[in-house]
């Protein structure tokens, strides 16, 4: 039994339909990239998984049970967490006011102390500034603390979108590292980026998406020399 | 002295120089003037749990004045119940007219849900005015309720000198203000501010964020309620264009905005600010400029919102935070 299962998920955004029949396993302990261009439906798909937006067909199953007419805040309690696109912080809150609503699912709440100090161990810098307010953090320093947010509510998934999203390359390296650290730990991954050299490289396997539709799958080493990725994403 | 000395030193002079006011204005006018910005302050606190924190423009909040006037005061016109009972049961039945309210409009953002709110208010006045009888309910459609002026005393929430409104609507000010505090530091406060800002991020982390916006409007509604009565016993009459009209819900957001939303203090600084300004400007220019005050309260919410965005509660909190640190310092030395 695969850890996440998607089964043929069609998602529409009113009548557009932008997601089609889409399946992919993630298994426990992975970390998986999806990767594809500006609207081939990546965000989409972590929405939907999170029960943000829902799908119209098929089916999603996370440790065998159904989810996909979930509410968001129920997939929560069974440990899917998404990082959203963007950070979104909340911006007049501190860093430590940020990292605790992280912690307000009834899975997280107990341990959200200890959990602050995992958060703090991984990363350092939050904790010197954890009184600033969010909105005056840099751009890589508000992806730390959405990150460190995600961890708050103790992910058994965690889905990152696009966490190198408008970061000078040597923050990104920073991001991708304090990721391979949050895998390390036991947490499964579930990652969606366009820096694909990056994520391919983190990941074990990938899935490639494009207008909706997965056209390539496998280990992640393997698609880094698949002659369409290369050309259609690398650039080489 | 620590900050926190000087602090509470403050407090307790801002509640003496409170209690005191009205041994010293002795003048109706002015403590009547006193009364309402309190009773205002009262209600843009209220208010502002939801349009604040959950950062949403409700603009008809004068709804749960009326439900609150009407409640406690046909109650006691028809059956004799104490407007005291009354006050709660018409904050209840407002809380759950702020529920019902509230489930399909959160659902809007921006604008439209300041659209909606005022059009269920203005539907629930035009429909008061239009009914004399609602069942067994004597609502004397646009006439209005008059209470007579039997039975003064405590417990009938009914005085012949202005001092005791005062020292009500003081104490309902005061408990409003510490709610609102311990709101702001409990997880609902948190839940509240998360959704508002950042309603995706909020559901994704499991933040029930409806839920919250629920649970605030309810208590919202009801306080905003528990003022509908004050209002009724303070004036004896109420009318649907006295307890729930459109420019009762717009003066709340007035004051709310120019104190500044989502703060504790903003709320009473916004009252203590446009309250005697609205006053003053009636009293003097009244009979030659009916309106000025409208137009005032335009011209200052503009100003603040070009140069103060965030409110009054900006500034002066820092330069009250400045004060703690020149005091504090001075004194240890």
């Amino acid at each position: 039994m695969p850890f996440l299962e998607v089964k043929e998920i069609d998602v529409y955004y009113g009548d557009m339909q932008v997601i089609f029949g889409l399946s992919l396993n993630v298994e426990e302990g992975e970390v998986v990239s999806i990767i594809g261009g500006n609207g081939a439906g990546k965000s989409t798909l972590l929405r939907t998984i999170s029960g943000l937006m829902s799908s119209k067909r098929g089916e999603i199953l996370f440790e065998g049970a159904p989810i996909s007419r979930s509410e968001p805040a129920d997939i929560v309690e069974r440990g899917i967490i998404q990082v959203p696109e963007g950070r979104r912080l909340f911006t007049l809150m501190s860093i430590k006011d940020n990292l605790a609503v992280g912690a307000y699912s009834r899975r997280a709440e107990a341990d959200a102390e200890k959990t602050l100090k995992e958060v703090y161990a991984l990363m350092p810098r939050l904790q010197e500034r954890e009184n600033q307010v969010a909105i005056t953090l840099s751009g890589g320093e508000q992806q730390m603390v959405a990150i460190g947010r995600g961890i708050m509510a103790k992910p058994k998934l965690l889905m990152l979108d696009e966490p190198s999203l408008g970061l000078a390359p040597i923050l990104i390296k920073d991001i991708f590292e304090t990721v391979r650290k949050i895998a390390d730990q036991g947490t499964t991954v579930l990652l969606v980026e366009q820096d694909v050299m990056h994520s391919l490289r983190l990941s074990d396997r990938g899935y490639v998406l494009e207008h909706g539709r997965i056209v390539m799958e496998g280990p992640a080493k393997q698609l880094l020399e698949d002659p369409h990725v290369k050309t259609a994403y690398l650039g080489l | 002295m620590t900050r926190e000395r000087i602090q509470i030193f403050f407090l307790i002079a801002a509640a003496g120089g409170a209690l005191g006011l009205p041994l010293v204005i002795t003048s109706p006018t002015y403590l009547h003037i006193l009364i309402l910005l309190f009773f205002y302050a009262y209600l843009t606190t209220s208010w502002n749990l939801v349009g604040g924190f959950a950062g949403v423009l409700p603009l008809g909040h004068s709804t749960f004045v009326g439900i609150g006037a009407y409640t406690s005061t046909i109650l006691s016109l028809q059956y004799g119940i104490s407007p005291w009972i009354g006050m709660i049961i018409g904050g209840v039945l407002a809380a759950i007219a702020g529920v019902v309210i509230g489930m399909p409009t959160f659902k809007m953002r921006g604008a439209y849900f300041a659209l909606a709110t005022i059009a269920f208010a203005e539907g629930f006045r035009v429909m008061v005015e239009n009914i004399d009888y609602l069942g067994p309910f004597f609502l004397n459609g646009p006439r209005g309720l008059q209470i007579p002026p039997l039975n003064v005393g405590l417990a009938n929430f009914m005085f012949t000198g202005k001092s005791p409104y005062y020292y009500i609507i003081l104490v309902m000010l005061a408990a409003v203000l510490i709610l609102t505090y311990a709101i702001s530091r409990s997880k609902l406060g948190y839940q509240l501010v998360a959704g508002g800002e950042e309603p995706e991020a909020a559901a994704a982390l499991g933040i029930n964020v409806a839920r919250a916006k629920l649970i605030a409007m309810a208590m919202s509604s009801f306080l905003t309620a528990l003022a509908g009565t004050f209002y009724a016993r303070f004036t004896l009459f109420i009318h649907p264009k006295s307890a729930m009209s459109l420019d009762l819900s717009f003066e709340i957001a007035f004051i709310a905005l120019i104190g500044g939303r989502g703060s504790i203090a903003g709320p009473v600084l916004g009252a203590l600010l446009l309250r005697p300004v609205g006053d003053f400007s009636r009293i003097y220019f009244g009979d030659k400029l009916p309106g000025l005050h409208l137009i005032i309260f335009g011209v200052v919410l503009i100003l603040v919102m070009i140069y103060q965005p965030r409110g009054l509660q900006e500034p002066l909190t820092r330069a009250y935070h400045r004060l703690l640190d020149r005091l504090s310092g001075k004194i240890e030395k």
